[in-house]
């Protein structure tokens, strides 16, 4: 089953002189892929990302998420199949510093309905996941870049999304972090997550199975996967 | 290429959903990490509410107060005036016999008249005849001190015996002026060319403040040294409990028969509560400042929210990203601003209830705090709070979670 489908995808932005954000994308990712979305800035990644992510609708063609099109859902719905279907990392992490890492990690499920106990359990195995379920009562403040990134990934699994999508996910790290959140992606391909990774770090999109390279609202390369 | 998997139809199971123990949790969470912010703000709600409860408190104890005071003298007190007359030239009075005729009516258990005597008071028979000092000479009989309800501060009331004797006895004000404050050396009050011993000092009279500065003989003497008939210009009347509306229903009529349209019958405790409420001017204007602090601190809240949706813009995103809907962002940052003005009011009932307190002990009276008041306080807060959370949290709801998640 294909957990993204995009068709024919057009993203156009109605500022003066309008924007082409995206032309005509074609994308599939398959459950269990683990890709690397490359290109320079204006490249139309983030575009992409905020597609896939069900934060933004089409010009025109079709999104299909977790078997949604997104097109004809509404806001409500887009915000239930977020937070059903997917799983974000963002580049500055986006803790909420008022809450311990295990409160941070719990808040995505809050929007599932998942009552305080169950989500505190559940948070703690995310934790363990990410290999940080020692400090699961520490507030963001008191933990390292790379800690807090674990934590933003441990947020992310914690519904068991269909969808693992990362935005820049180790933009804010030295290359040493950076290289074990890259780490645990992987760890985490390995035991069956579907991943989708944007990035302008070649290096870093070399260790994933599988490269898409964008240019001017493009996808101007795949490699054919082996 | 895979074949589309077909859309699940199953949808309810996609909806999002906040549990409503996490709506308040969710709420609290900006107040929680910016507590210095939070109390600020909460102090001007706090403030606003304080002033409503405690002007509330404090009006609300005064008048229980005096309700009190009143009640301990007794509600079946009246008093008959001879009002103006309909007849130009002839006096407005009572007939001598119309404290005798009210004995009459059943219920009535005391009634006693006063009859202006004109006489002066004065310490010695070498201060002018002019120098009154307002004192005015009362004719009335033994009866008086039990009818008016007034206790005796020093020596006793006017007996029978007393009657035809040059005895007197001075209200409190009348006292004061004259400088008697003792009856120990057995003082005397010269009264138009007769030694009178004081043999009384009244304690004051609650319900009849205007008897303060009067002086009382017997109705006897004052005819026989004075000439003065009895026409009582007031005749005070106590009834059986609960029998004041008969007993001022035949009053006019038996205290003078040929015209009872020139007889006023009043109930003095009545009349000290209606002008002791019509005196709300003060309470109307710290109700009013009360409702300007209010005022100025839900815009307090209304700017300090508008800025927390600015600051917070990436949580925002964050938090519709992980699946919250514009309804769930919108209830957050209203329940913070009816949160934070729900603070302010309670803190601000608390503080109104301390004001209160402390005026009561102040002033010796007993507290006295009406329950729809902290109720009202209560209420106000939560309304100013939703006012101002309304436009900011809509604000919040409105902003696209791509653009917020990522600032340009």
């Amino acid at each position: 089953m294909n957990v993204v489908d995009l068709v024919d995808v057009v993203k156009t932005y109605d500022s003066e002189p309008p924007v082409h954000a995206l032309r005509n994308v074609d994308l599939t990712v398959a459950a269990g892929e683990f890709v690397a979305v490359v290109g320079p800035s204006g490249s139309g990644k983030s575009t992409l990302l905020n597609l896939v992510g069900a934060l933004d609708r089409p010009t025109s063609g079709v999104v299909r998420i977790a078997g949604q099109d997104i097109s004809a859902l509404n806001d409500a719905e887009l915000s239930g199949l977020r937070g059903h279907h997917i799983g974000f990392v963002f580049q500055s992490f986006n803790l909420i510093d008022g809450l311990n890492a295990a409160d941070n990690v719990g808040l995505g499920l809050v929007y599932s309905g998942v009552p305080a106990s169950r989500r505190n359990a559940l948070a703690r195995e995310a934790l363990d996941r990410v290999g940080l379920a020692a400090r699961a009562d520490h507030a963001p403040g008191r933990l390292s870049g790379g800690e807090r990134q674990r934590v933003a990934i441990a947020r992310a699994l914690v519904g068991e999304p269909a969808l693992l999508l990362a935005d820049e996910p180790t933009g804010n790290l030295d290359s040493v972090t950076g290289a074990s959140i890259i780490e645990t992606f992987q760890r985490l391909h390995q035991d069956g997550s579907t991943i989708l990774m944007i990035t302008h770090d070649q290096t870093l999109a070399a260790a994933t199975p599988r490269q898409v390279t964008m240019h001017d609202g493009e996808i101007v390369a795949e490699p054919v996967p082996a | 290429m895979s074949e589309p998997t077909p859309a699940p139809t199953d949808s309810a199971r996609l909806r999002s959903r906040l549990l409503p123990r996490d709506v308040f949790g969710v709420g609290t969470v900006g107040l929680r990490t910016r507590k210095l912010r939070t109390v600020l703000t909460a102090t001007g709600i706090a403030i606003g509410i304080a002033a409503l409860v405690a002007t509330m408190g404090i009006s609300s104890s005064s008048r229980a107060d005096l309700g009190r005071r009143l009640d301990a003298l007794g509600t079946n007190r009246l008093e008959v005036q001879a009002g103006a007359s309909f007849q130009p030239g002839t006096t407005p009075a009572l007939g001598d016999d119309s404290v005798v005729m009210i004995r009459r009516i059943g219920p009535v258990q005391y009634a006693s008249g006063i009859t202006t005597v004109s006489a002066t008071v004065r310490r010695t028979q070498y201060v002018s005849a002019s120098e009154t000092g307002g004192i005015s000479v009362q004719a009335t009989d033994a009866d008086l001190a039990a009818t008016l309800g007034a206790g005796v501060r020093e020596g006793r009331f006017l007996g029978a015996a007393d009657m035809n004797l040059p005895t007197i006895v001075l209200g409190p004000g009348a006292a004061s002026t004259l400088g008697i404050t003792s009856l120990r050396d057995g003082p005397l009050v010269y009264v138009n060319g007769t030694w009178f011993t004081v043999v009384g000092i009244l304690d004051s009279a609650p319900l009849y403040p205007n008897l303060d500065t009067a002086a009382f003989i017997g109705a006897p003497i004052a005819e026989r040294l004075f000439k003065t008939a009895v026409a009582p210009s007031s005749v005070f009347v106590v009834t059986q409990p609960g029998q004041v509306d008969p007993v001022t229903a035949v009053l006019a009529a038996t205290a003078n028969p040929q015209s009872p349209g020139e007889v006023q019958v009043s109930n003095p405790s009545d009349v000290i509560k209606a002008k002791n409420a019509a005196d709300n001017t003060l309470t109307a204007l710290l109700l009013g400042l009360g409702g300007v602090a209010l005022l100025v601190g839900g815009i307090g809240i209304a700017n300090v929210m508008v800025i927390s949706v600015l600051e917070r813009r990436t949580e925002i995103g964050v938090r519709r990203a992980l699946g919250a809907t514009k309804g769930h962002v919108r209830s957050q940052f209203l329940v913070e601003a009816i949160l934070l003005s729900t603070l302010g009011g309670v803190l601000g009932i608390l503080l109104g209830v301390g004001i209160t307190v402390g005026y009561a002990a102040v002033q010796g009276i007993t507290f006295s705090m009406p329950a729809v008041a902290a109720l009202i306080g209560f209420g106000a807060a939560i309304v100013v709070g939703a006012l101002a959370g309304i436009s900011p949290a809509g604000r919040a709801a409105r902003l696209a979670p791509a653009d917020a998640i990522r600032p340009a």
